[in-house]
Protein backbone atom coordinates (compact mmCIF):
# COMPACT_ATOMS: atom_id res chain seq x y z
CA UNK A 1 0.00 0.00 0.00
CA UNK A 2 2.78 2.78 1.31
CA UNK A 3 5.03 1.20 -1.62
CA UNK A 4 5.01 4.37 -4.12
CA UNK A 5 5.79 6.29 -1.40
CA UNK A 6 9.18 4.41 -0.10
CA UNK A 7 9.78 4.12 -4.00
CA UNK A 8 9.40 8.34 -3.91
CA UNK A 9 12.05 8.06 -0.74
CA UNK A 10 14.25 5.99 -2.35
CA UNK A 11 14.34 8.21 -5.39
CA UNK A 12 14.90 11.41 -3.60
CA UNK A 13 18.20 13.35 -4.54
CA UNK A 14 19.28 13.04 -1.05
CA UNK A 15 19.50 9.53 -0.93
CA UNK A 16 21.40 8.99 -4.47
CA UNK A 17 23.86 11.62 -2.35
CA UNK A 18 23.89 9.39 0.53
CA UNK A 19 24.35 6.31 -1.87
CA UNK A 20 27.17 8.00 -3.83
CA UNK A 21 28.95 9.01 -0.15
CA UNK A 22 31.82 6.78 1.25
CA UNK A 23 31.47 8.64 4.63
CA UNK A 24 27.57 10.20 4.74
CA UNK A 25 25.24 7.32 5.77
CA UNK A 26 28.29 5.76 8.21
CA UNK A 27 28.60 9.45 9.87
CA UNK A 28 24.58 9.85 10.29
CA UNK A 29 24.29 6.33 11.78
CA UNK A 30 27.04 7.57 14.47
CA UNK A 31 25.44 10.82 15.25
CA UNK A 32 21.92 9.23 15.37
CA UNK A 33 22.96 7.22 18.39
CA UNK A 34 24.76 10.01 19.93
CA UNK A 35 21.04 11.52 19.85
CA UNK A 36 19.13 8.49 20.66
CA UNK A 37 21.53 8.31 23.20
CA UNK A 38 21.11 12.22 25.25
CA UNK A 39 16.61 11.28 24.07
CA UNK A 40 16.75 8.10 26.48
CA UNK A 41 18.83 9.70 28.92
CA UNK A 42 16.42 12.64 29.31
CA UNK A 43 13.24 9.61 29.00
CA UNK A 44 15.02 7.53 31.68
CA UNK A 45 15.64 10.15 34.23
CA UNK A 46 11.81 11.11 34.08
CA UNK A 47 10.76 7.54 34.07
CA UNK A 48 12.95 6.95 37.28
CA UNK A 49 11.49 9.92 38.94
CA UNK A 50 8.11 8.29 38.45
CA UNK A 51 9.12 4.54 39.24
CA UNK A 52 10.46 6.51 42.74
CA UNK A 53 14.01 5.46 42.46
CA UNK A 54 15.38 8.79 40.69
CA UNK A 55 16.04 11.81 41.74
CA UNK A 56 13.05 11.99 44.90
CA UNK A 57 14.15 15.00 46.06
CA UNK A 58 12.85 17.08 42.91
CA UNK A 59 9.45 16.68 41.95
CA UNK A 60 8.01 14.98 38.99
CA UNK A 61 6.81 17.95 37.41
CA UNK A 62 10.53 19.81 38.22
CA UNK A 63 12.68 16.81 36.35
CA UNK A 64 9.63 16.54 33.35
CA UNK A 65 10.01 20.03 32.89
CA UNK A 66 13.93 20.38 32.83
CA UNK A 67 13.79 17.41 30.42
CA UNK A 68 11.02 18.83 28.10
CA UNK A 69 14.02 21.15 26.14
CA UNK A 70 16.23 18.16 26.17
CA UNK A 71 13.52 15.69 24.63
CA UNK A 72 12.59 18.60 21.99
CA UNK A 73 16.07 19.03 20.90
CA UNK A 74 17.44 15.63 21.14
CA UNK A 75 14.34 14.17 19.19
CA UNK A 76 15.06 16.62 16.28
CA UNK A 77 18.08 15.63 15.73
CA UNK A 78 16.81 11.99 16.36
CA UNK A 79 14.59 12.74 13.34
CA UNK A 80 16.89 14.50 11.55
CA UNK A 81 19.83 11.76 11.73
CA UNK A 82 17.11 8.97 10.69
CA UNK A 83 15.07 10.51 7.95
CA UNK A 84 17.83 10.16 5.08
CA UNK A 85 19.33 6.49 6.62
CA UNK A 86 15.15 5.74 5.86
CA UNK A 87 15.12 7.02 2.45
CA UNK A 88 18.21 6.39 1.73
CA UNK A 89 17.39 2.47 2.07
CA UNK A 90 13.62 3.06 1.77
CA UNK A 91 13.28 -0.35 -0.24
CA UNK A 92 14.61 -2.51 2.20
CA UNK A 93 12.69 -1.12 4.68
CA UNK A 94 10.02 -1.75 3.02
CA UNK A 95 10.86 -5.45 3.30
CA UNK A 96 11.92 -5.60 6.80
CA UNK A 97 9.52 -6.52 9.83
CA UNK A 98 11.53 -5.15 12.32
CA UNK A 99 11.63 -1.92 11.11
CA UNK A 100 7.95 -2.13 10.97
CA UNK A 101 7.79 -3.16 14.32
CA UNK A 102 10.29 -0.32 15.51
CA UNK A 103 7.82 2.77 13.63
CA UNK A 104 4.95 1.14 15.56
CA UNK A 105 6.41 0.65 18.50
CA UNK A 106 8.22 4.31 18.32
CA UNK A 107 4.11 5.83 17.12
CA UNK A 108 2.81 4.33 20.67
CA UNK A 109 5.95 5.45 22.81
CA UNK A 110 5.61 9.43 21.26
CA UNK A 111 1.51 9.14 21.56
CA UNK A 112 1.89 7.85 25.44
CA UNK A 113 5.01 10.27 25.82
CA UNK A 114 2.80 13.27 24.67
CA UNK A 115 -0.44 11.94 26.45
CA UNK A 116 -0.66 9.93 29.70
CA UNK A 117 3.20 10.00 30.92
CA UNK A 118 2.64 14.10 30.36
CA UNK A 119 -0.10 14.15 32.30
CA UNK A 120 0.93 12.22 35.19
CA UNK A 121 4.36 14.13 35.26
CA UNK A 122 2.81 17.24 35.87
CA UNK A 123 -0.52 16.32 37.82
CA UNK A 124 -0.31 17.33 41.70
CA UNK A 125 1.90 14.78 43.48
CA UNK A 126 -1.10 13.97 46.13
CA UNK A 127 -3.63 13.49 43.50
CA UNK A 128 -2.76 9.95 42.45
CA UNK A 129 -2.77 6.73 44.22
CA UNK A 130 0.93 5.95 44.31
CA UNK A 131 1.08 3.24 41.98
CA UNK A 132 0.06 5.46 38.92
CA UNK A 133 3.31 7.06 38.18
CA UNK A 134 5.47 3.84 38.52
CA UNK A 135 2.72 1.84 36.42
CA UNK A 136 3.09 5.20 33.75
CA UNK A 137 7.01 5.14 34.08
CA UNK A 138 7.85 1.43 34.14
CA UNK A 139 5.80 1.11 30.72
CA UNK A 140 7.46 4.06 29.13
CA UNK A 141 11.09 2.85 30.12
CA UNK A 142 9.33 -0.81 28.27
CA UNK A 143 8.28 1.05 25.07
CA UNK A 144 11.49 3.17 24.71
CA UNK A 145 13.80 0.74 25.54
CA UNK A 146 11.94 -1.85 22.70
CA UNK A 147 12.25 0.87 20.14
CA UNK A 148 16.14 1.18 20.77
CA UNK A 149 15.98 -2.52 20.57
CA UNK A 150 14.48 -3.29 17.72
CA UNK A 151 16.17 -0.62 15.82
CA UNK A 152 19.51 -1.44 16.94
CA UNK A 153 17.95 -5.41 15.49
CA UNK A 154 17.41 -4.19 12.22
CA UNK A 155 21.02 -4.42 11.62
CA UNK A 156 21.17 -8.24 12.05
CA UNK A 157 17.56 -9.31 11.03
CA UNK A 158 16.43 -7.09 8.94
CA UNK B 1 56.74 -4.97 22.32
CA UNK B 2 55.73 -8.63 21.90
CA UNK B 3 52.70 -8.92 19.17
CA UNK B 4 49.35 -9.26 20.60
CA UNK B 5 48.08 -11.40 17.75
CA UNK B 6 48.82 -15.07 18.79
CA UNK B 7 46.86 -14.39 22.36
CA UNK B 8 44.24 -12.73 20.20
CA UNK B 9 44.31 -16.01 18.01
CA UNK B 10 44.14 -18.30 20.29
CA UNK B 11 41.14 -16.18 21.91
CA UNK B 12 39.14 -16.41 18.67
CA UNK B 13 40.05 -20.33 18.81
CA UNK B 14 38.44 -21.33 22.00
CA UNK B 15 35.35 -23.15 21.49
CA UNK B 16 33.23 -20.76 23.61
CA UNK B 17 33.93 -17.59 21.25
CA UNK B 18 33.89 -19.65 18.19
CA UNK B 19 30.47 -21.35 19.58
CA UNK B 20 29.07 -17.51 20.11
CA UNK B 21 30.45 -16.28 16.85
CA UNK B 22 28.94 -18.91 14.78
CA UNK B 23 25.85 -18.60 16.22
CA UNK B 24 23.09 -16.77 14.61
CA UNK B 25 21.98 -15.35 17.61
CA UNK B 26 25.30 -15.08 19.98
CA UNK B 27 26.72 -11.79 18.87
CA UNK B 28 23.66 -9.60 17.72
CA UNK B 29 22.27 -10.23 21.27
CA UNK B 30 25.31 -9.51 23.43
CA UNK B 31 25.73 -6.54 21.01
CA UNK B 32 22.25 -5.58 21.29
CA UNK B 33 22.40 -5.58 25.21
CA UNK B 34 25.63 -3.35 25.02
CA UNK B 35 24.37 -0.48 23.27
CA UNK B 36 20.73 -0.56 25.61
CA UNK B 37 22.98 -0.77 28.49
CA UNK B 38 25.53 2.11 27.08
CA UNK B 39 22.47 4.45 25.67
CA UNK B 40 20.98 4.32 28.96
CA UNK B 41 24.39 4.70 31.11
CA UNK B 42 25.79 7.55 29.04
CA UNK B 43 22.49 8.93 28.66
CA UNK B 44 22.29 9.37 32.55
CA UNK B 45 25.78 10.61 32.92
CA UNK B 46 25.16 13.73 30.22
CA UNK B 47 21.93 14.61 31.53
CA UNK B 48 24.09 15.67 34.51
CA UNK B 49 26.63 16.62 32.42
CA UNK B 50 24.04 19.11 30.87
CA UNK B 51 23.56 19.98 34.86
CA UNK B 52 27.24 20.93 35.26
CA UNK B 53 27.07 22.64 32.51
CA UNK B 54 24.16 24.56 32.79
CA UNK B 55 22.51 23.49 29.90
CA UNK B 56 19.63 21.69 31.62
CA UNK B 57 17.82 20.80 34.97
CA UNK B 58 19.46 23.95 36.13
CA UNK B 59 16.79 24.68 38.66
CA UNK B 60 17.73 21.35 40.58
CA UNK B 61 20.48 20.84 42.77
CA UNK B 62 23.29 18.68 41.23
CA UNK B 63 24.42 16.58 44.13
CA UNK B 64 20.98 15.37 45.36
CA UNK B 65 19.98 14.08 42.14
CA UNK B 66 23.28 12.34 41.12
CA UNK B 67 23.63 10.70 44.16
CA UNK B 68 20.18 8.72 43.10
CA UNK B 69 21.19 8.72 39.49
CA UNK B 70 24.75 6.89 40.80
CA UNK B 71 23.28 3.50 41.67
CA UNK B 72 21.58 3.25 37.92
CA UNK B 73 24.44 4.13 36.42
CA UNK B 74 26.51 1.72 37.46
CA UNK B 75 24.19 -1.17 36.89
CA UNK B 76 24.19 -0.08 33.53
CA UNK B 77 28.00 0.68 33.30
CA UNK B 78 29.04 -2.58 34.50
CA UNK B 79 27.03 -4.76 32.17
CA UNK B 80 28.24 -1.99 29.36
CA UNK B 81 32.09 -3.06 30.17
CA UNK B 82 30.96 -7.68 30.76
CA UNK B 83 29.27 -7.15 27.63
CA UNK B 84 32.14 -5.02 25.56
CA UNK B 85 34.26 -7.63 26.95
CA UNK B 86 32.25 -10.49 25.76
CA UNK B 87 32.07 -8.87 22.44
CA UNK B 88 35.75 -8.18 22.25
CA UNK B 89 36.97 -11.82 22.81
CA UNK B 90 34.22 -13.33 19.89
CA UNK B 91 36.21 -11.76 17.38
CA UNK B 92 39.48 -10.47 18.77
CA UNK B 93 41.07 -9.84 15.31
CA UNK B 94 38.36 -7.62 13.88
CA UNK B 95 39.20 -5.13 16.40
CA UNK B 96 42.53 -5.23 17.07
CA UNK B 97 44.20 -2.23 14.70
CA UNK B 98 41.03 -0.88 14.68
CA UNK B 99 41.22 2.60 14.89
CA UNK B 100 37.63 3.46 16.05
CA UNK B 101 37.93 0.85 18.42
CA UNK B 102 40.95 2.02 19.32
CA UNK B 103 39.78 5.82 20.16
CA UNK B 104 36.94 4.58 22.01
CA UNK B 105 38.95 2.58 24.09
CA UNK B 106 40.83 5.77 24.48
CA UNK B 107 38.22 7.83 25.12
CA UNK B 108 36.87 5.49 27.67
CA UNK B 109 39.93 6.09 29.37
CA UNK B 110 39.68 9.54 29.70
CA UNK B 111 36.37 9.84 30.73
CA UNK B 112 37.34 7.57 33.54
CA UNK B 113 39.99 9.74 35.03
CA UNK B 114 37.64 12.62 34.02
CA UNK B 115 35.14 11.06 36.40
CA UNK B 116 37.62 10.12 38.85
CA UNK B 117 39.41 13.76 39.04
CA UNK B 118 36.03 15.27 39.16
CA UNK B 119 34.39 12.28 41.64
CA UNK B 120 37.40 13.15 43.76
CA UNK B 121 38.42 16.72 44.14
CA UNK B 122 35.18 18.91 42.82
CA UNK B 123 32.06 16.96 43.46
CA UNK B 124 33.14 16.51 47.41
CA UNK B 125 32.25 20.10 47.80
CA UNK B 126 29.14 20.01 45.87
CA UNK B 127 26.94 21.06 48.25
CA UNK B 128 28.61 24.77 48.21
CA UNK B 129 28.58 25.04 44.34
CA UNK B 130 25.07 27.62 44.57
CA UNK B 131 27.44 30.61 45.70
CA UNK B 132 30.96 29.62 44.86
CA UNK B 133 31.67 30.77 41.03
CA UNK B 134 34.60 29.14 41.11
CA UNK B 135 33.73 25.54 41.81
CA UNK B 136 31.15 26.41 39.22
CA UNK B 137 33.51 27.10 36.68
CA UNK B 138 35.50 23.68 37.56
CA UNK B 139 32.09 21.79 37.30
CA UNK B 140 31.54 23.50 33.62
CA UNK B 141 34.66 22.32 32.75
CA UNK B 142 34.49 18.62 34.21
CA UNK B 143 30.29 18.42 32.81
CA UNK B 144 31.94 19.90 29.40
CA UNK B 145 34.94 17.37 29.13
CA UNK B 146 32.52 14.32 29.84
CA UNK B 147 29.87 15.77 27.27
CA UNK B 148 32.68 15.33 24.38
CA UNK B 149 34.33 12.13 25.64
CA UNK B 150 31.21 10.09 25.51
CA UNK B 151 29.87 11.59 22.88
CA UNK B 152 32.96 11.00 20.75
CA UNK B 153 33.04 7.76 21.90
CA UNK B 154 29.82 6.58 21.27
CA UNK B 155 30.13 8.20 17.97
CA UNK B 156 33.29 6.29 17.52
CA UNK B 157 31.75 3.00 18.97
CA UNK B 158 29.32 3.41 16.02
CA UNK B 159 31.98 3.96 13.52
CA UNK B 160 33.85 0.74 14.49
CA UNK B 161 31.82 -1.61 11.27
CA UNK B 162 33.88 0.94 8.91
CA UNK B 163 37.51 0.59 9.28
CA UNK B 164 38.58 3.34 7.09
CA UNK B 165 42.48 4.03 8.16
CA UNK B 166 43.30 0.68 7.65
Amino acid sequence: MLLPFFEWCDGLAMSQAYRDSTYLFPVTQALHILAVTVFIGAIVIGDLRLLGWGPIGQSRASIARSAQWVLLWAGLAVLATGVPQFTTNALTYHRSWLFVIKMWLLAAALLYTATVRQRVAVADEGSLRSWVPRVVGAVSLALWMSVTISGRLITYYG
Amino acid sequence: MPSLVPTFEWLEGLAWTTALRESPYGYPLIETSHVACIVVFAGLVIMMDLRLVGLAFTNAPLAPIQRRLFPWQMATFIPSMATGILLFCVDPLRYYENVFFLAKLVFLALAGLNALAFHLKTYQKAEEWDDDPQFIATARLAGGASLLLWSLLIVSSRLIPNNWFK
